[in-house]
């Protein structure tokens, strides 16, 4: 009789952690306990063939389904381009600004944060596809793509136009960066590189190695970063938009920016 | 617009208040009736030879029930079947690597939980169990294989026309039975066969083939399902 009881007021506090848990997975594994719980409940009741069924498709093959359907809805996947101070590798780890954002974003609608690096010019590519949710990597906010949805600027920065040739070059596609920075990073050692546009983050970090045979010029006018969202993905540019209005308002952003340039 | 508010208003509340009254109008006129559960309790054993009085009414009393949850299962996983071979995934998700744990254990527990499936299924006369729970229990132990070995490798030892052939087989010789007894010209439902002496493994008339039956069919349907799920989603 205890035991039942014990048992029966554990129900209503399962049920209610499996509802009030943010991360899907958790909640499944509630869930899974609470059908558990409820088969054992059935057992004292008197009723072992309902413990049985309840057991074997509550608490072992729906649980099973729920992960398989969590495994694509549960995520946030962000593609971008590794950037020193905005979103880097650091061993195992990735960190930076963009990275604190984005999963105090992904914890607040309570997805698993997965960031795949890519070439910069394959970013908007990714979100046409519908490969991915998010794109981010410094991207700056006069980037030339309708389609995909913008956020407003959380960072300003600036743009600096490097090139070898005396005559600063006038046309920017030509110099528009592509591939990984980190290889941009090594062909600019070597030399190789005649001439490109950087923002201010890839700037800063190009600026540690030799950067004298270059004439470096700043573009006029207001530039800041911004993440890209998929196209057709109005609720999550939404509510992406609003989180970062309320970073901003609370003082987080700033602090965080700090952080991590200063 | 706005009529057309005021009029589903109405409407709900005279639905409400119907439904009410019919409740009220029930409990009213009659008491509810304890006798059938005495007449089931007194006659079953006799009339069915199944130890397990549950069963001995799922299977016998109330067989047309048990068939169409049977039926509603098959629409389920044929449901799934369907939208789930249209269904192509833009991006592969990775698979989680193996892992020398969730293998071993697989290795480990496969044979006492498909065992136990069976056994389930066979004794659904004499003790709890039965069709239901036995096909289910031997599923996830497949699922448990799946996980470890990938869904694509267990399923390849299966023949899958055989499969397909099989599931949908069962399903009409289970839906028949209880036209044979009619067929035969014995009591509609009560026994194919004689009932037996009670407790015995081979008793209950013809319950035990019934769970037979519907043991294999929710099994391959359990299977379709686990298979189609990580085939077209990913891999757990």
């Amino acid at each position: 009789m205890i035991v039942l009881l014990v048992l029966l007021s554990l129900l209503p506090v399962l049920a209610a952690f499996a509802l009030s848990r943010r991360r899907r997975f958790t909640a499944i594994v509630g869930m899974g306990l609470f059908s558990l719980i409820l088969s054992a409940v059935y057992l004292l009741l008197h009723a072992p063939d309902v413990a049985v069924t309840e057991a074997a498709i509550n608490a072992a093959l729906i649980t099973f389904i729920y992960i398989i359907a969590i495994r694509k809805t549960g995520r946030l996947v962000v593609v971008s381009d590794e950037i020193p101070g905005l979103l880097y590798r650091e061993g195992e780890q990735i960190s930076g600004l963009e990275q604190e954002i984005l999963s105090g974003f992904a914890r607040q609608l309570g997805l698993e944060l997965v960031i795949r690096f890519l070439p910069v010019e394959q970013v908007p590519t990714a979100l046409h596809q519908g490969e991915a949710d998010i794109g981010a990597g410094g991207i700056i906010s006069e980037i030339d793509d309708n389609k995909v949805l913008k956020t407003q600027g959380y960072l300003p920065t600036a743009l600096y136009h490097l090139s070898r040739q005396t005559k600063p070059h006038l046309k920017q596609e030509e110099s528009a960066i592509t591939g990984f920075f980190s290889d941009l990073r090594e062909e600019f050692q070597a030399g190789k590189t005649q001439a490109c546009t950087l923002d201010l983050a890839r700037f800063v970090a190009l600026s540690r190695s030799d950067l004298s045979p270059y004439t470096v010029r700043r573009l006029d006018g207001l530039f800041s970063y911004i993440f890209l969202i998929a196209p057709a993905r109005e609720r999550l540019h939404h509510q992406f938009v609003s989180y970062l209005g309320k970073l901003e308002e609370g003082g987080e952003l700033e602090k965080l920016t700090r952080r991590y340039f200063s | 617009m706005r009529y057309r508010r005021i009029g589903l208003i109405v409407y709900a509340t005279i639905l409400v208040c119907c439904f009410c009254g019919l409740v009220i109008a029930f409990f009213s006129y009659q008491e509810p009736t304890r006798e059938l559960g005495a007449i089931y309790l007194s006659r079953a054993p006799s009339e069915t030879g199944a130890a397990n009085i549950v069963s001995a009414i799922y299977l016998n009393y109330r067989l047309y029930d048990t068939l169409f949850e049977i039926l509603i299962f098959s629409v389920a996983v044929l449901g799934v079947r369907f939208y789930l071979s249209d269904y192509r995934e833009k991006e592969i998700v990775e698979k989680i690597p193996e892992s020398q744990i969730v293998r071993t254990s697989a290795d480990l527990f496969f044979p006492p939980i498909f065992l136990i499936g069976i056994y389930l299924t066979l004794s659904g006369h004499l003790s709890p169990g039965g069709g239901f729970s036995g096909g289910v229990v031997a599923g996830t132990a497949l699922l448990l294989c799946a996980v470890a070995l990938g869904a694509n490798t267990v399923g390849k030892r299966f023949h899958e026309p055989t499969l397909r052939w099989l599931e949908w087989g069962v399903l009409l010789v289970v839906l028949s039975l209880p036209l044979l007894p009619i067929v035969v010209g014995r009591l509609p439902f009560t026994a194919l066969l004689p009932p037996g002496t009670m407790g015995k493994v081979i008793s209950g008339g013809s319950i035990p083939i019934d769970n037979l039956l519907i043991g294999i069919r929710v099994f391959i349907g359990t299977w379709v399902i686990i298979h189609y799920f990580m085939r077209h989603r990913g891999e757990v």
